[in-house]
């Protein structure tokens, strides 16, 4: 059962990959979500990588994951028919979510001007690449090319080396959920007056809001960070944060200050109990050590650091990520293993928390095992999901109750290619 | 009509660091009132973190705390005396929201638990956000979003290949709950208005972060199948990655590209002045199967070209293109600039000072950011004689105690 939190509204969801979660948002709180898509099914429907690499609707695991609790009716766009279905369908809505090229719907007469004379209540966000009124406006699209522009895929790899992005695309994440809270903040003033308005998202903006203190360094500091691989800070600063372990990689934080100095002192007696470290490690006053001191690292600092970091690296090669992580865990330690998928699903805290959730997909013959709920409410809480939507697998129903459809008539519709 | 979308909405946000202050800032920029409790007794770790106004520490310098704190009121309580709390209880019933992202046995140490504040107010919404929830063995897990994006997976997707690890900068999960937490909110409050009840919510950092990869745990779930990282590489598009451009002023420039068929492919070549009869680059599956020869080839042309100017081809000629940009860049950045993302705000004490803006903007109701961040005990006049009535020797007397601290 998803959450009681949204019931009794409805989301049209006319978004591709740029916007898939922000209607899974909606459902998993209760919204009614409709996806609205082609006849032949909207692109992420084809997103690989594919379960059993079966290359097919049915097994894409995009689709599967971000399409899960909606229902889904097609509608062809091009055609006269198709469009009015959309409008019809927008009067009876309270939020549509899109992300076709900009003024693509208002060419059609779906835009929001259109849509909120018949329907004033309407809110209505579009999510763009790079905004409505920039030089970049119309812009060609994909993941990666909002990754670069948002100043993200600078910072990540190596010297030498391109940057990258994640082997899993997260742009269209971030601006799916940006427009969710979007929409949740017009829905406030609308329980007030009865007025829906219009929402442009900007994903660029949204992947430069991930880069955390760093935009301001340049203007602030006159300096900025470049790729550095496993290491962090400016180059004379600079510390190792991911160390290889036996069978990965381990993330650890080491600094100082009255928090962070603790879980240094903490590693350095681990280390000792070990034979490993030195004295000057075990008399070092970390607590007193402040991260100030990391912009500009004095040639003592820098030797310490660096003997430090040889000798984390010596000590963390001889245990796994999960007896470091246990250990981490105990003794207060900050670091964190660089966890797989497998790792993640057998991590005990999530069994602890019954995070897991199973969704059964009788399309597939199968069970399948999805991320839990992002939140545990006590009055409204969120349980599992229904399975994505068949493309169009709704449209008799939908069509039917919304909008009072005959059965003749959608025949009609659908032998002209309408739905 | 309300100047903005939540006026008349309460908040007090015992939050610190990340994620907290992050959900509550979306709410402060939509015109509701937030009062951020603070101590100086235990700052809010961001108040001395990097970058500082003139490269100066101290704790009313820092942009990182004052990126994710504008429009918000600040006061000081040190919690840990009893006096402070009865202060802080004080102000519970004012409060629509609270929101707190201590490690869970805090509040409830202090008795500021949801148990005891709806007391003061039975239809209070409260969230607790922390790393790993409320329950369970490792609900005490100390640690930053840094930590967080290690072991929530995206480290390890990120990477040139197997055993190479380069992660994204920063707390990038703390980038991705504060979406999830403020979307809650904003329904739970919804809810309330509609059912006059209240409510806690206990969010973990690690569960959010997950619905970012729900795609590939689902996978392993049901194959076994660990997604792992592979540079640029991808199913989809080829080419589709950095391509190094030519310097400027001796820094390296990259632009990256994706193409997506054999239309863009045969537009990128024309834009880069090529042409290629290589059968290995002849389809677009081909060209994916062979996408490391194909990254060289389409290298060794941009190499000569300037990102920007070539960008601005490739993208009139039909190709995903844009300069990878450093942070630099993006603040001279003409899409950013044209939907007016930068804000430079009027701080007490650094002055003038770059703010990120709203990543959306709403056409009626426009959240902006109204002002710049608190500096350490900001309105502690305000809020202890003008909400709470206390009187001048009052105040006096709590701060020579340290209660209002």
């Amino acid at each position: 059962m998803p959450s009681e939190l949204l019931k009794g509204l409805r989301l049209l969801d006319l978004t591709d990959e740029k916007g898939a979660l922000c209607g899974k948002m909606f459902a998993d709180l209760g919204a009614e979500v409709i996806k609205v898509e082609p006849p032949a099914g909207c692109s992420t429907r084809r997103i690989p990588p594919y379960l059993e690499d079966k290359a097919d609707p049915e097994h894409c695991l995009y689709s599967i994951a971000y399409h899960a609790g909606k229902k889904s009716v097609t509608a062809n766009l091009a055609t006269r028919d198709g469009r009015a279905l959309v409008a019809d369908l927008a009067a009876r809505s309270d939020f549509l979510v899109e992300s076709h090229p900009l003024g693509y719907l208002e060419s059609i007469g779906l835009g929001y001007d259109a849509l909120a004379k018949k329907n004033p209540r309407l809110i209505y966000a579009s999510i763009t690449p790079f905004g409505d009124t920039g030089p970049g406006k119309d812009y060609n699209w994909a993941d990666i090319i909002t990754w670069a522009a948002g100043g993200m895929m600078y910072l990540m790899g190596e010297e030498g080396k391109p940057p990258i992005q994640m082997s899993l695309p997260q742009a269209g994440l971030h601006a799916g959920a940006e427009a969710a809270v979007a929409m949740m903040l017009a829905h406030y003033p609308r329980q007030i007056d009865g007025l829906g308005q219009r929402i442009v998202v900007n994903m660029q903006a949204c992947i430069v809001w991930t880069l955390m203190n760093e935009q301001a360094m340049p203007l602030l500091h006159g300096n900025h960070l470049t790729r550095t691989g496993i290491f962090v800070g400016s180059a004379e600063a600079r510390r190792k944060m991911v160390y290889e372990c036996k069978d990965g990689h381990i993330s650890i934080l080491i600094t100082g200050g009255t928090t962070l100095g603790n879980s240094t002192k903490a590693l350095i007696e681990w280390m000792g109990e070990k034979g490993f470290g030195s004295d000057w490690m075990r008399t070092k006053d970390w607590i007193s050590w402040v991260p100030g001191a990391f912009m500009q690292m004095t040639a003592q600092d820098r030797a310490e650091v660096d003997d430090l970091e040889a000798t984390i690296s010596r000590f963390l090669l001889t245990m796994t990520k999960h007896e470091i992580y246990a250990q981490g865990l105990k003794r207060r330690i900050f670091l964190a293993p660089v966890a797989t998928a497998a790792d993640i699903a057998t991590d005990e805290q999530l069994k602890a928390r019954d995070f897991w959730i199973t969704v059964p997909h009788d399309t597939l013959g199968r069970t399948l095992t999805f991320p839990g709920p992002f939140v545990k409410m006590s009055a409204t809480p969120i349980g599992s999901t229904t399975r994505a939507p068949r493309i169009g697998e709704h449209s008799d129903e939908i069509y039917r109750s919304l909008l009072g459809l005959a059965p003749e008539r959608l025949t009609r519709l659908r032998a002209a290619g309408s739905i | 009509m309300a100047r903005f979308a939540l006026e008349g909405v309460h908040i007090l946000d015992f939050a610190w660091v990340g994620v907290g202050p992050i959900t509550t800032k979306y709410f402060a920029d939509n015109g509701a009132d937030v009062i951020r409790v603070e101590s100086a007794a235990r700052l809010d770790v961001l108040r001395i973190g990097p970058p500082w106004k003139d490269a100066m520490p101290g704790v009313n310098r820092s942009q990182f705390f004052a990126s994710f704190n504008s429009s918000k009121k600040g006061i000081t309580l040190d919690l840990s005396k009893p006096k402070a709390r009865e202060l802080a209880k004080r102000l519970v019933p004012w409060a629509d929201i609270i929101v707190e992202s201590f490690t869970p046995k805090a509040m409830r140490n202090w008795g500021l638990d949801y148990e005891n504040l709806r007391e003061l107010r039975p239809d209070l919404i409260m969230l607790s956000t922390c790393m790993q929830g409320q329950t369970g063995p490792n609900a005490l897990y100390p640690g930053f979003g840094q930590l967080m994006a290690a072991l929530s997976g995206f480290y390890y997707i990120s990477g040139y290949g197997q055993g190479s690890c380069t992660p994204p900068y920063g707390a990038y999960t703390d980038f991705i709950a504060p979406r999830f937490s403020a979307f809650t909110l904003l329904a739970a409050l919804d809810y309330r208005r509609r059912t006059g009840k209240g409510q806690y919510i206990d969010m973990a950092q690690y569960e959010c972060a997950m619905q970012n990869l729900a795609p590939a745990l689902i996978d392993y779930h049901a194959t076994g199948r660990v997604l792992g990282p592979h540079g640029n590489a991808s199913a989809r598009y080829a080419p589709h990655g950095a391509y190094r451009c030519a310097d400027e002023d001796g820094n390296e420039r990259w632009i990256a590209i994706a193409v997506a068929d054999d239309e863009q492919w045969r537009a990128m070549l024309s834009v880069l002045g090529t042409s290629s009869s290589n059968s290995a680059f002849a389809t677009a599956s081909a060209r994916i199967e062979n996408s490391a020869a194909l990254d060289e080839f389409v290298g060794s042309f941009t190499r000569t070209h300037n990102a920007q100017e070539l960008t601005a081809k490739l993208q009139s000629a039909g190709v995903a293109a844009y300069p990878v940009e450093n942070c630099v860049d993006i603040h001279q950045d003409d899409n950013l600039e044209a939907f007016g993302f930068w804000h430079w705000l009027e701080h007490k004490e650094m002055g003038p000072s770059p703010y990120e803006g709203l990543e959306h903007r709403m056409s009626r109701t426009p959240g902006t950011l109204r002002s710049a961040a608190p500096i350490l005990g900001q309105d502690n006049d305000e809020v202890f004689r003008g909400m709470l009535s206390l009187s001048a020797d009052e105040i006096e007397q709590l701060k020579k105690e340290n209660v209002i601290f």
